[in-house]
């Protein structure tokens, strides 16, 4: 994963050459675009591990909801907020109610409500039953931001395509390193993620046979 | 593939034509928000397993004076497993 982040960001930051139009501001690309477009991955995630919770009971996929929300939380906050930070410049804006923003900020806010849905129920049994529901139902809403660049054309661009070569529009010196921060993005998800569920299933678990003798080493 | 170095000196590079706050903010968002959710979760680990053993040993000296059992024992997450 470091290796990945190091590669890509120097790569990103050091190597891609100008935008023709937007400058250097291109940088930007590279951490927005992998962030983003792993934001949309936790619905469908806490939706599946919701599914499980619901139709089998298996607490280690409750506890896969409870921590991905609040790292979902973070992903979409950056991708919302290096895309304003983007958009200042390069659109000549921070922030309108475009399609694609309004409802990525709108899946910002459900993350904030599953959170809080859980903290705000007593009963632990009924806030896992409520959040796999509500993560379900927000799958929705993911449909609805990766389409809303085609639904609404208001502001934010559709999907690029890339070139294959170099003398093509968005050749390789700009995609491969998009794929590496991409690939760096994705581990940096999957080892933060095992991290928060390794926290929650040891204060869960802290009484059984097996946490005991884990600690005892 | 890999072009050249898109910057002939380190104040260029530092500048980024002009977009410095664009670029620099988003990046350094970006390593905040990579070391928060890295050393927090690795920090927190520490913090449960210290947590746990200072209440064994709370445990274990409360039961060694014969006072009454388990006082200070952990009754939250009744639904620990394998019990």
């Amino acid at each position: 994963m470091i290796l990945f982040l190091v590669i890509g960001a120097t790569w990103a930051l050091l190597y891609v050459p100008q935008d023709y139009q937007q400058g250097l501001t291109n940088r930007i690309l590279y951490v927005h675009v992998p962030v983003a477009s792993l934001s949309l991955s936790f619905f469908p995630l806490m939706a599946v591990a919701g599914t499980i919770t619901l139709v089998w009971k298996m607490k280690l996929a409750d506890m896969v909801v409870k921590v991905a929300a609040p790292l979902g939380a973070w992903f979409t906050a950056l991708a919302l907020a290096s895309g304003s930070i983007w958009g200042v410049d390069t659109w000549g804006t921070w922030w309108i109610w475009d399609g694609r923003l309004t409802s990525l900020l709108l899946q910002f806010f459900l993350l904030l409500g599953i959170i809080s849905l859980r903290s705000a129920l007593e009963d632990s049994d009924a806030a896992a039953r409520a959040c796999a529901l509500l993560s379900i139902v927000g799958c929705i809403n993911v449909v609805v931001i990766k389409y809303s660049v085609d639904w609404w054309n208001t502001l934010h661009q559709p999907g690029t395509t890339f070139g294959m070569t170099s003398d093509q529009p968005n050749g390789p010196e700009f995609w491969i390193p998009l794929l590496i921060m991409g690939i760096a993005v994705a581990l940096f998800f999957a080892v933060s993620l095992i991290l928060a569920t390794r926290n929650e299933i040891l204060e869960r678990e802290r009484r059984s046979q097996w946490v005991q003798e884990l600690v005892q080493e | 593939m890999i072009e050249a170095i898109q910057f002939s000196s380190f104040s260029e590079f530092i500048e980024m034509g002009g977009y410095a706050f664009n670029v620099w903010s988003v990046y350094g968002m970006f390593t905040v928000f990579l070391l928060a959710n890295l050393l927090v979760p690795m920090r927190r680990n520490k913090q449960i397993i210290r947590d746990i053993k200072r209440r064994n040993l709370l445990n274990a000296e409360i039961n060694s004076g014969s006072t009454s059992n388990n006082l200070i024992a952990d009754n939250s997450g009744a639904d620990g497993e394998g019990q």
